[in-house]
Order: structure tokens, then C-alpha cells, then sequence
């Protein structure tokens, strides 16, 4: 049996290996500068240089406005519930969270769909405002976690030197809870990254030229993935292959990154309450 | 993993009695507004979806949970292919994943050194970062091609009788969707299971183990006994990812909608992976409408999902390490 | 206060590799942008996009000055897009049905290029142009009536050759296609069953099939899937090189699908005449000495545009252009036929009316 656990703690890291090296040595060989800088050309013929740059610089937008969106209302709804609320409404919010969290991406896509396109057509402000729904129970929870670990002698002391309370709210816990709120933030972020469902029917139909504008269609890595891998040309599979790539590493350095140091700022925080 | 944690639990009220001051109230009404927010938003999806799907709610009503085909020439739409698909896709991923994951939890809290504990613990969790449509991608042009060439005819060979393994189809297939989606959900299950296995006290091990059992039946005696509850928590919330899952699904399942057959190794397709697949192409109207309606079933088994999830957790968290 | 600087120090030093990286992509960018006047976006049919993003889209960015940005997301997503105005026009091989015309609210089609949906096979040993069916056949093998190679219906058409005893595999389109339209508006006309049960749309309930997505997917099934039979456009046989079969037509000729026996069924334009929103059918063509020739599955493919639209002048410009007969040569080679005088005609016509 013990043999067996091994076995299944293999295949599961067996299977990220995998993943990562089936991209990765598809991905880098077909990595190039081209694919940052230069727009696709449709039925090119062979030789002709192309990249995904709409593809890049519409997913920088799409995901900075759904950052810039989700970010100071997840911050909010967090300082609402761990330092205001009553008890019964800080659970129903919890509960409205993962209820939220819980939602298909692709319910979410429909859902902004029927809320802002039918009528105005698409836009990278509508695909940027259902990222953000996927991202705001995630800023949210992160938020409350790490509000939860700062010590409440904390805020009994600036309360008792006669501070009101939004003073010690903003000035002193939120000071402390920095750290883990930029990690939440950019875990949610390498989370919506590579989201595709949510931009299927908002933000899809688009040219072959860097745009840079909300307001209209943006295109996006994820999606251009999507849309490679089913073509039959191998040319499009390998465009397709670097992408990936592209994605996967930035998704893998960030979540990382802020996981390590979600744990680091963590520790510190238990350090000091306790 | 901090879904069900109640957050906040250990945060005293330290404001409570004071006078109130102007910047007090400013940030509480903002705040609050911002939480008053996100519970409208919850509403407003729930309303725009059932609003988006009233055409196909009066014209097909719950006959449409019954109904095979989705037939645009004749406007007469059903989600009981998609349905049974769905349910083939997520129990199917479930059954594969579950042993898979509490392997690894096991591993990770009972059997690996403490050196590689962490690193692994990161690794799989890893695995839950991976975006669908780069396993998508990899599902659809490497995992593809090797099931169809080696895994469907050997199951098909030895294990023909049954009718699951019937004869490999051409290309797309439930079974590849099946191993896709498994991968999703492993890493939601071994985490929670991790967790919860860590929970079991460890006075209770030792009085086990003390009594002379091997650790084996340590394990079956105590640790899973213990957390049963939440472990069938975690495969909710397991299957909650799996029915949602639509890209990586539209990518390997082979859009087949209106077949139910047993056999997995032929094509088919889940709610989620139709909508993916062919909303855009939907006539204005009553085929519009029965996206919507896919949608809101969709939204339903997640609600249900999630809250039966959190009713175990309830039930189960006092005496476990679910709730901190 | 906590040790943040550490924390701080790295998200600074993320957020500069961040704006680094928009600043190269963003000027990369601009560099690669040429001074064009504007631009036109359109959505839809794949069959037609190796004429509108392969030739003449190059070929008008360099003469104009003007981008053109095509997505070829299907005939059936290509008219929903133009009907909501997220694109200057749409494209789609299946005229627009009654509501289509209706949601789109002042939409004329133009017709602006011809081609072919082929049946398409994978059996060992048979090449193009080898495999002869009928339309009745063929609409029995997609109802689930016919299932093996060596069914006598088929064997009855194939004297020449040795069927294998092999199972058929039945590859549809998995999304709503204007191929699926000219292939099952075919099959209506040949096949009462399948009429009643099946009918004709840009997506059907297929009664047995893999569904493969986009020409590329039915292309890579049927490639792949020994006994298979497929229905692509043209244009992808050819590339992907898969054998194409041979149809009887009305006249009882087996014909194959190239410029000439396309050019032989639009033809039937000049008897049936052109209705007034141009849509245009010109499968199974009838029994007569004129079209002995034609090829029963073509289609002409169109372009929706609003009637009223800011961009009527760049747009017409372009449409008209593409008309030229020299622009019509440019895509021969992609298996995109001549169109009949009338039917260039009635283009001009209706490229009249749109206006801002």
C-alpha cells in the first residue's frame, strides 16, 4: 500500500513534469523574438515572419484593467468583512465568495456576454470586467486571510493611543498585511492569465494588428492558443507550442514566487502575534 | 487551501463601543458597499442568465433536461446528450482522481521524508496552476494521438466486455476528456486531503500504532475514518471544477451532442464544452435562449456543489482541521 | 513596522521587467505599424478566408494603403458578429435565413466569390478521383443507413475498384459552417429521409458522426481515420492533399470538383435568375444538356454589409475592388471559380445601396 501512495505522489508530479516538458521542448525551440514583436499573417506563405503580438500586448491590457478593477474592490470587501462586519453577514459574505469562486469561467462569459456585448458589441473592457469577476473572490479571500493574521493587540494599541478607527485600519493593519495582499494580487493574476472561457464571447473578434485600446476587441494569448490548436498546419502548432510556453513560464514564476513569499510574510506575521 | 475557512474567526471585535467618527463611517459605508457589491454581482449573474434563458425555459421547460439533439433547422434544442456527457466526464475524472490524490496526501503527510515534503506539496499544487487550455493544448496534440494509438486498444482488448472500453473511435473522445480533466481535479483533491490528514491528531496515530498495526491499517483505521467527511467535500468541489471545465473539453471531446452511448472512447461533449464550442455560431432567439439555459444549469450544479460541499464541511469541521 | 522592504524591493523590480516589456512590445508595435489610412475588419466564413486573408488582403494593404482584418470564424458566427457591428462586414457561405436577415436590421449579402464543398475519404489504396458516389448515397451513409465500405449500394457505383470490408466513419463539422449548409442544403435536395428527418442549416442534429472542429479538424480526422468520409471546402482538400470523391450529378455524369465543372453549375444563375437579397443556390443542378458538367456541391460564398454604415466608402471600395476581374483571377488558384456576369452584376447593384 505505502508503495502505492509513492506511486500516485509520482504520477501527480509525473504529470506536471510532463506538461511542462511537452511545452517547454516544443516551445522553446519555436521561441523567438518574432513572436513578442511581430503580428500573424493569415495564409503566409512559408518563410514569412510572424508572431502573436496583438495576442501579447491584448492580454498585458485585458488582465492590467481586470487587475485595476478587481483589485481595490477585493481589498475593500475584505476590510468590510474582517474589521466591520457582524458576525452572521461576515459569513454570509464568505459564503457569497465561494458561491462566486465557484462559478464556471465559462457561465462568467455568458453571464458579460448577455450583461454588456449583446447590443454594444465586444470589447477588452467587457473581457477585462469577467476576468475581474474571477478574480475578485480571489483578491477578497486572500485579503481576509492575511487582515486575520495581523495581531488585534495591534489595533487595541492604536485605538487606545486615540486613533480613530479608519486610521488604524488604513495606517496600521493594512501596512501589515502589504505583503500578503500583493501575493494574493498576483496569484489572482497568474490565475486569469490564462483564463480563455471568460473571453470567448467578449473579447474575440479581432484583426491581426496591436491594438492597445479597451474599448475594442483585444485579442489574447489564451485565446490565440485556443484557436492554434485546432488548425492541421504544424506551423500554427508550433506559434502555438511557443505561446504556451510563454504563458506557462510566466504563470509558474509568479505563482511561485508569491507562494513563497505569501509563506515568508505569513511566518513573520505568526512571529509577531505570537 | 482556505476555501472553507471561516475567516476571521480569530479577530475579536476591537471596535466595538467606540464613538464613531466621520472617516470611520466613510470607510465603513465604503467597504460595506464594495461586500453589498459583490453579493449584487452574485444576483445579477444568477438574474441575467435565468433572464437569458426564459425563451428556452417556456418553450421547452424541464422536457428539455430530456431531450436528445440540438437541431437548428427544426429550432428544437435539448441538453440530455450534453448531460450525459457531463456526467461520464465528471465521474469518470473523479473515480481516476480520487485514489490518485489521496495517494499523494498520504505520501505527503505520512510516508515522505521531510525534506521532499514541501517541494512536492508546491509541485502538485503547481499542477492546479496550469491553465486549461495549455492541457487542452497538450491534450489534443500529444495525449490524443498515444491514447488513441496504444491505451484505447489495449483497454479495448482486455477489457472489451465491458461496454465503456467498446471499439477506439476516430480521433476526439470522452476518454481523453476524462484524462484532461482528471488532471484538473487531482491537485483541488490531494490538497484538501493533505490538509485534512495533517488535522488527524496525532495521539490517535501513536495509540494505533502503539497497539502494534502496521501502518497501512493505521491509515484505513484512523486517518480515513477521520476524514471521510471532508474528503467527500474535496470530491465535491472536485466535480464542481470538472462540470465547469469548457475549454480544455472543447478542445479534445469532438463536439458530438447528441449521443448517449457507453462508450467512452467514441466523441461526445459536456455543457460546458458545447457553449465553448458553438455559442457564437447560435441563431438570435430560441438557440440563443438554450445556450442560456445550458448556462444556468451549469450555474445551478455549481451552486449545489459548493453549498453541499460547505454543509459537509459544517457537519465535519469541529472535530477536523478544516476550519481554522 | 514588518520588514517589508525585501517584498517591496521584488515587486518593484517585477513591476519595471513588466513596463520593460510592454515598452518593447508596445514600440515593436508602432515600428511594424505602416502609415495606412484605416482599416476594415471583418468575421465568418473559413472557406472564403483563403481569398480575403491569403490574396487579397496583402494585396490591398499594398495597393490602397488599406489593412484588411479578417477572422474566419465561421459563416454562422461571421453573420451573428456583423448583425451586433463588432465587425465593418461579414462573410458566409449560407445565405442569410429569414430571422438571420431580420436580426441583422438593414444587412445586404453580395456575392463575391464561387468554390466547392467536396466529399472527402480515407480508404487504402483508392485516390482521388477514384471513389464515385451519389448524393443519395451519400446522404444514406450520413442517416446511418449505409455503414460498410463494401455495402452493395456503394459496390453498384464502383464496378472498377475493390471495397475493403470496413466500417464507415461519419466526420461532420463540430461548429456551425457554411459548408454544413451547402453540403446538407445538397442532401435536402437528393434525399427526401433526409429532408424530413435532417433538413439544412449552418448546423445540424447529425444522426451518426465525429464531429471535427473547423475545415482543420474534419480535415485531420478524415486524414487520419482510415474508412472515414468527410466533407471539406475545396480549397482544404487540396492543401491537406485528402482524396476527393466523384459525384454524380442530375445529367448522370460523374464529375469532379475543379474550376470548370464550378464554373458549369453556376450556370444555373442565368435560367433561375438572381432573387432580390441575392441568395443564391446553385447545388444539384437539373438534368439538362447545359450543366452535364457541374459540379452539384458548389456554392458562392458572400459578403454581409450594413446598408448604412460610417465606413460605406472604404467598404464598397473594397468590395468593388475584390470584384475586378483581376482580383477574381488572383484566387484561382485556390480553387475560387469566375462568377457569372449576371451574378457580377448584381453585385454592383447592390453595392449601390450602402451608404453613411
Amino acid at each position: 500500500m505505502e508503495l502505492l501512495a509513492w506511486l500516485a505522489a509520482a504520477v501527480a508530479v509525473g504529470f506536471l513534469v510532463l506538461v511542462v516538458w511537452s511545452v517547454a521542448k516544443r516551445g522553446v525551440s519555436q521561441l523567438n523574438l518574432d513572436l513578442l514583436t511581430k503580428a500573424p499573417v493569415p495564409f503566409a506563405l512559408p518563410g514569412v515572419k510572424q508572431g502573436l503580438a496583438n495576442a501579447f500586448a491584448g492580454s498585458l491590457v485585458l488582465v492590467g484593467v481586470a487587475t485595476l478593477m478587481a483589485l481595490p474592490v477585493g481589498i475593500l470587501v475584505a476590510i468590510y468583512v474582517t474589521e466591520f462586519a457582524p458576525r452572521p453577514i461576515r459569513h454570509g459574505i464568505g459564503l457569497v465568495l465561494d458561491v462566486l469562486n465557484g462559478i464556471p469561467a465559462i457561465v462568467i462569459g455568458i453571464f458579460v456576454f448577455g450583461l454588456f456585448v449583446v447590443g454594444h458589441g465586444q470589447s477588452g473592457y467587457a473581457g477585462s470586467f469577467a476576468l475581474a469577476v474571477i478574480m475578485l473572490p480571489l483578491v477578497a479571500r486572500a485579503t481576509m486571510e492575511v487582515l486575520a493574521l495581523v495581531p488585534t493587540s495591534l489595533r487595541e494599541a492604536s485605538l487606545g493611543l486615540g486613533a480613530p478607527r479608519w486610521r488604524t485600519t488604513l495606517g496600521i493593519v493594512l501596512p501589515q498585511a502589504v505583503g500578503g495582499i500583493v501575493t494574493g494580487a498576483v496569484l489572482a493574476v497568474a490565475r486569469v492569465a490564462g483564463e480563455t472561457a471568460p473571453l470567448l464571447f467578449t473579447t474575440s473578434i479581432v484583426g491581426n494588428q496591436v491594438s492597445w485600446s479597451p474599448s475594442h476587441a483585444l485579442f489574447s494569448v489564451p485565446l490565440a492558443i485556443f484557436e492554434l490548436s485546432e488548425s492541421p498546419d504544424t506551423a500554427d502548432h508550433a506559434r502555438a507550442w511557443a505561446a504556451a510556453f510563454v504563458l506557462l513560464m510566466f504563470i509558474l514564476v509568479t505563482s511561485l514566487t508569491a507562494r513563497w513569499l505569501a509563506n515568508r510574510s505569513r511566518r513573520k506575521l505568526r512571529r509577531a502575534a505570537g | 487551501m482556505s476555501t472553507f475557512d471561516a475567516t476571521g474567526n480569530a479577530v475579536r471585535r476591537p471596535f466595538s463601543g467606540r464613538r464613531t467618527r466621520p472617516g470611520d463611517v466613510l470607510l465603513q459605508s465604503v467597504a460595506g458597499l464594495a461586500a453589498l457589491g459583490t453579493v449584487f454581482l452574485v444576483g445579477l449573474i444568477v438574474y441575467k442568465v435565468v433572464e437569458g434563458s426564459r425563451l428556452s425555459l417556456s418553450t421547452f421547460g424541464l422536457g428539455f433536461l430530456a431531450h436528445v439533439g440540438w437541431d437548428q433547422p427544426h429550432n428544437r434544442f435539448g441538453a440530455a446528450g450534453l448531460l450525459f456527457g457531463t456526467a461520464l466526464t465528471s465521474v469518470g475524472a473523479l473515480i481516476l482522481a480520487t485514489p490518485l490524490a489521496l495517494g499523494v496526501a498520504l505520501f505527503l503527510t505520512e510516508l515522505a521524508p521531510r525534506g521532499i515534503r514541501g517541494p512536492v506539496t508546491a509541485l502538485v499544487e503547481t499542477l492546479a496552476a496550469i491553465p486549461s487550455v495549455v492541457i487542452g493544448l497538450w491534450g489534443i496534440l500529444v495525449v490524443a494521438p498515444v491514447l488513441r494509438a496504444h491505451v484505447m486498444p489495449a483497454l479495448h482488448s482486455t477489457l472489451g466486455f465491458i461496454p465503456l472500453f467498446g471499439p477506439p473511435g476516430p480521433g476526439p473522445s470522452i476518454f481523453t476528456a476524462i484524462v484532461v480533466l482528471t488532471m484538473m481535479i487531482l491537485p483541488i483533491i490531494s490538497s484538501i486531503s493533505r490538509e485534512l490528514f495533517v488535522g488527524v491528531p496525532a495521539e490517535l496515530k501513536e495509540a494505533a500504532l502503539a497497539l502494534g498495526t502496521t501502518r497501512w491499517e493505521m491509515v484505513r483505521g484512523v486517518v480515513f475514518p477521520y476524514s471521510w467527511g471532508g474528503v467527500a467535500a474535496a470530491m465535491m468541489l472536485g466535480v464542481g471544477r470538472a462540470l465547469g471545465e469548457a475549454i480544455a473539453v472543447a478542445q479534445v471531446a469532438g463536439g458530438v451532442n447528441n449521443v448517449i452511448g457507453a462508450n467512452l472512447f467514441n466523441g461526445g461533449d459536456t455543457l460546458a464544452g458545447w457553449i465553448a464550442l458553438d455559442f457564437s455560431n447560435s441563431n438570435p432567439g430560441l438557440e440563443t435562449s438554450s445556450f442560456f439555459y445550458l448556462a444556468l444549469i451549469l450555474l445551478v450544479f455549481s451552486l449545489v456543489v459548493n453549498l453541499v460541499a460547505r454543509v459537509i464541511v459544517r457537519r465535519v469541521a469541529p472535530r477536523q482541521g478544516l476550519a481554522r | 513596522m514588518p520588514k517589508n522592504g525585501m517584498l517591496i524591493r521584488i515587486t518593484l523590480a517585477v513591476a519595471a521587467a513588466a513596463l520593460l516589456g510592454v515598452l518593447a512590445v508596445a514600440s515593436a508595435g508602432a515600428a511594424g505599424k505602416n502609415s495606412s489610412s484605416g482599416s476594415l475588419s471583418g468575421a465568418g466564413s473559413s472557406l472564403v478566408a483563403p481569398a480575403v486573408q491569403g490574396a487579397w488582403g496583402p494585396a490591398y494593404q499594398s495597393a490602397k494603403g488599406v489593412t484588411i482584418n479578417y477572422n474566419p470564424v465561421g459563416s454562422g458566427t461571421g453573420i451573428k458578429y456583423i448583425s451586433a457591428r463588432s465587425v465593418d462586414f461579414g462573410a458566409s457561405d449560407a445565405p442569410m435565413s429569414k430571422s438571420e436577415s431580420a436580426g441583422c436590421n438593414g444587412c445586404v449579402q453580395v456575392p463575391w466569390a464561387l468554390t466547392a464543398t467536396d466529399p472527402v475519404f480515407n480508404v487504402h489504396g483508392i485516390t482521388s478521383g477514384k471513389l464515385r458516389l451519389t448524393g443519395l448515397v451519400i446522404a444514406r451513409i450520413y442517416l446511418g443507413q449505409i455503414t460498410n465500405w463494401n455495402d452493395p449500394a456503394i459496390k453498384a457505383l464502383n464496378r472498377h475498384l475493390s471495397l475493403p470490408n470496413q466500417k464507415i466513419t461519419v466526420v461532420h463539422r463540430s461548429d456551425g459552417s457554411g459548408d454544413t449548409y451547402a453540403f446538407t442544403d445538397y442532401l435536402s435536395k437528393v434525399s427526401r429521409a433526409w429532408k424530413r428527418q435532417v433538413s439544412k442549416g449552418t448546423s445540424v442534429n447529425w444522426p451518426v458522426g465525429e464531429g471535427g472542429a473547423k475545415n482543420a479538424g474534419v480535415a485531420a480526422l478524415v486524414k487520419s481515420t482510415p474508412g472515414a468520409i468527410g466533407y471539406i471546402s475545396d480549397f482544404y482538400a487540396l492543401q491537406n492533399k485528402i482524396p476527393v470523391a466523384r459525384l454524380k450529378n442530375k445529367a448522370g455524369r460523374y464529375v469532379f470538383p475543379r474550376i470548370s465543372t464550378i464554373e458549369a453549375a453556376a450556370q444555373l444563375v442565368k435560367s433561375k435568375g438572381i432573387p432580390k437579397n441575392n441568395a443564391i443556390s446553385i447545388t444539384d443542378p437539373p438534368k439538362s444538356k447545359k450543366y452535364v458538367n457541374a459540379w452539384p456541391l458548389s456554392t458562392f460564398t458572400y459578403v454581409i454589409v450594413p446598408v448604412k454604415t460610417a465606413k460605406a466608402a472604404d467598404l464598397k471600395a473594397f468590395i468593388s475592388w475584390a470584384l475586378q476581374p483581376a482580383q477574381q483571377k488572383a484566387i484561382q488558384k485556390d480553387v475560387f471559380a469566375p462568377m457569372p456576369q449576371v451574378v457580377l452584376k448584381a453585385a454592383k447593384k447592390t453595392l449601390k445601396k450602402i451608404h453613411s
